[in-house]
């Protein structure tokens, strides 16, 4: 028997094995993944409420939503919430990695400690900081009086044209410590003989850093700009707790929003369309960056 | 290339049987079973969970067979729960609705009532409840329909309440008139406590204000309005929203108030005396639960507090008017495999030792007359359970809920509007007729 022979034989027998080894994962990609996904899209074709049986109504809904304001807010909050989030957060987190990188006494807990608001419940967040920002009751306004800075005594999160920046800095304070956990690990990776060698050739720290450590963290820059994308476009629990969209709508995001009309309006058809245009903006967002920047920030290889 | 397009056949052909087997706004098979197992499921967001589980324990200590499985959930996350479970017809036996909108969103899920109210308390027992809560329960059904697909378990007032402390403490008068309010507030003005605290954030507040001004300028002109046979544009209801607006700009409620919510801060601070008025409801006098420990001083045995409803409105009605309504109410799952335990279940709680166990603990007030709880703490806390149980509970006329949850929305969206100065009284008056005429067609 030749091998091509062999070959031929063997072939169909290790795609079967092939197969059966992933039959599991693609079984629950179908379950969890795909079938949500497929189900989104069709409900966002019906006027339902989620229980009774609904009307089709084709694209209807999705006429209805380019035509309506609330919608269009949240796509501009989610635009500011994108751009005023990502890029202080890893300034910031950037920033703090490199203090705390070096040999400081009580490193760690100075890194346990902005770390700790990015994992406190959203939820908790939100309300301490409604009292926060409280313009009758709260620290700030408080230290606004004592100090005569009349700025402070102002009610941001009850302010249409100032909400949403306020949510934005409460997001910002929790998930700085995010960013800087990311640096410090891209951080270590850097090898110090590099740094050692910058040294030697007279670079001084700021040079450094903007031309060393700042270019070979670029895969960390990627992942931390991918997350804060997605993490942007998925914001719920703390604009809810802390404005409830509000007021009047100017804080809103696209997932209170989907929550409000789905379960507040009953409105499960016009949710899922709003779900619908969501997912797409991810996925092209995501697509577009992988795209620009190759899949290497994803894999870690550097391609 | 080829095995690649395979395994895309696999996972399009997995996605496709499972759509198919399931697909979005397909009607769910609800066919009804009888027999009994001897045990329930219980969801809702109210009572609290200590609180259901001790009329659990009071049911089964007459029914010792029965089990109950019973989970509370936050209002929120609740609505989420029972959405997924009645479309993946998985409904509990017995949930918690609210009236009007969400009962109906159901109705085709719930089994009529009446039958079980009359088997249990005989041909008068609609005469056991509060009006308004029978009024209530059948908000929003179709014309021919006279079901009750959910009796009511908790009512309340929506009202005002006082800080007697600062109120004493200032030689302060509580305010009967829109005028006498205005002076209240420039008297307790200047101390560390907000003189009328408003946590406007949350639109149900806005609505329930609103709709206590609204019902004193001209008594039941919202709801005429809600069923077109007036408008929102109507002089009168404009003047409400003027007095809604006057709220703000006239410096009553504190600053930031639409970025206030009721709970837990609005709440926390009137506890803690930082406040020496708020527009809540009956249900503040749960914060003297006798079953509690470690009470703030105010809410011990209601030593610091008194309600008193919304003042008159110059050229309004000459008594301040009654708004209220169902806090929560019972329903029973039309496939519900032990309908006759559920009846017995849902009554026992609603008028038996189990609801006596809910009215001990001042969770609101019971939705059947008569019902008191055991203990007191305080002479104080009668006297106010009596005002609210037998002067002004009776008396309820007007709903503190539209019929729709469109016009809800609408409605605390155009008050969010003129309180950020975004929207005239007349603009947010517009806006809401207009939203009134898409939802009635």
């Amino acid at each position: 028997m030749s091998d091509h022979t062999v070959q031929k034989h063997t072939a169909p027998r290790e795609w079967l094995a092939g197969t059966l080894f992933l039959l599991p994962a693609i079984v629950l990609f179908g379950i969890f993944v795909i079938y949500p996904i497929v189900y989104n899209f069709q409900a966002s074709s019906l006027d339902w409420d989620g229980v009774n049986p609904g009307r089709f109504v084709g694209l209807g809904n999705y006429t209805r939503l380019f035509q309506d304001p609330i919608f269009l807010t949240t796509l501009k909050n989610s635009g500011w919430w994108i751009l005023l989030t990502i890029i202080p957060q890893a300034l910031i987190g950037f920033f703090l990695a490199m203090l705390l990188n070096e040999k400081l006494r009580g490193r760690a807990i100075y890194r346990a400690i902005f770390f700790i608001p990015a994992v406190l419940s959203p939820v908790v967040v939100g309300i301490v900081w409604q009292r926060i920002f409280d313009p009758f009751n709260g620290v700030v306004a408080k230290l606004g009086r004592a100090t005569g800075l009349d700025f402070l005594v102002h009610g941001y999160l009850a302010d249409p044209k100032t909400a949403i920046f306020a949510a934005i800095v409460v997001n910002v304070w929790m998930w700085t410590g995010f960013s800087m956990l990311f640096y410090l690990a891209g951080l270590q990776l850097i090898d110090s003989s590099v740094l050692a060698a910058a040294k030697i050739d007279g670079a001084g720290t700021w040079r450094t850093i903007r031309s060393i450590i700042w270019p070979l963290l670029r895969q960390t820059h990627l992942s931390l700009l991918l997350l804060g994308i997605i993490g942007s476009l998925k914001t719920f629990e703390l604009v809810y707790v802390l404005t409830e969209g509000g007021p009047n709508h100017a804080s809103e995001m696209l997932p209170t929003y989907t929550f409000k009309q789905a379960f507040q309006l009953q409105s499960v058809g016009y949710a899922s369309t709003i779900s619908a245009v969501l997912l797409l903006i991810a996925v092209i967002s995501s697509l577009s960056m992988v795209r620009a920047f190759g899949s290497g920030f994803l894999t870690g290889d550097e391609k | 290339m080829k095995r690649q397009r395979r395994l895309g056949a696999v996972a399009a052909a997995t996605a496709l049987t499972l759509g198919l087997a399931a697909c979005a706004g397909g009607a769910s098979d609800n066919q009804s079973t009888s027999g009994g197992s001897g045990s329930l499921t219980f969801r809702s967001w109210s009572p609290i969970e200590q609180t259901t589980q001790q009329m659990i324990a009071a049911f089964k200590q007459a029914n010792p067979d029965a089990k109950i499985d019973a989970t509370i959930f936050n209002y929120p996350e609740y609505l989420v729960d029972l959405q997924t479970r009645a479309a993946s017809n998985t409904m509990p036996d017995i949930v918690g609705l609210q009236p009007g909108a969400l009962t109906q969103q159901y109705r085709a899920n719930l089994m009529p009532l009446q039958d079980c109210a009359q088997k249990t308390w005989g041909a008068d027992w609609q005469k056991k409840f509060y009006p308004i809560g029978i009024e209530q329960a059948r908000m929003g059904n179709p014309a021919s329909d006279e079901n009750f697909y959910t009796l009511p378990l908790l009512v309340q007032t929506v009202n005002l309440w006082a800080n007697t402390k600062i109120f004493d403490e200032k030689h302060a008068q509580i305010p009967q008139t829109w005028d006498q309010l205005k002076a209240t507030v420039n008297q307790l003005k200047g101390g560390e406590y907000a003189p009328f605290m408003l946590p406007a954030k949350d639109s149900w507040l806005r609505n329930v204000v609103f709709l206590q001004i609204a019902n004193n300028i001209e008594p039941g002109l919202v709801y005429k309005a809600e069923d077109s046979s007036d408008s929102w544009t109507n002089p009168k209801l404009v003047e409400a929203f003027d007095y809604w607006a006057k709220l703000f700009t006239d410096g009553i409620a504190q600053k930031g108030a639409i970025g206030l919510d009721a709970y837990p801060t609005g709440a926390n601070q009137f506890e803690a005396g930082n406040a020496a008025m708020i527009p809540l409801g009956a249900w503040w006098i749960q914060q003297s639960d006798p079953t509690k420990t470690g009470l703030p001083p105010l809410s011990e045995g209601m030593s610091g507090y008194q309600p008193f409803l919304f003042p008159t409105i110059p050229g309004g009605a000459a008594q301040p008017q009654l708004v209220g309504g169902i806090d929560v109410s019972l329903g029973i799952a039309k496939n519900t495999k032990n309908p006759d335990l559920a009846c017995k279940v849902l009554t026992d709680w609603i008028a038996g030792a189990g609801a006596q166990k809910l009215i001990n603990t001042f969770n609101d007030l019971p939705a059947v007359t008569g019902l008191n709880p055991e203990k007191f703490t305080s002479d104080k806390q009668k006297q106010i359970w009596t005002t609210l149980t037998s002067d002004w509970m009776p008396q309820v006329k007007y709903s503190r809920y539209l019929k729709t949850p469109q016009m809800d929305t609408a409605l605390g969206d155009a008050l969010s509007g003129i309180a950020t100065g975004e929207l005239t009284p007349q603009a947010a008056a517009a806006k809401v007729q207009a939203e009134q005429q898409k939802v009635n067609g």
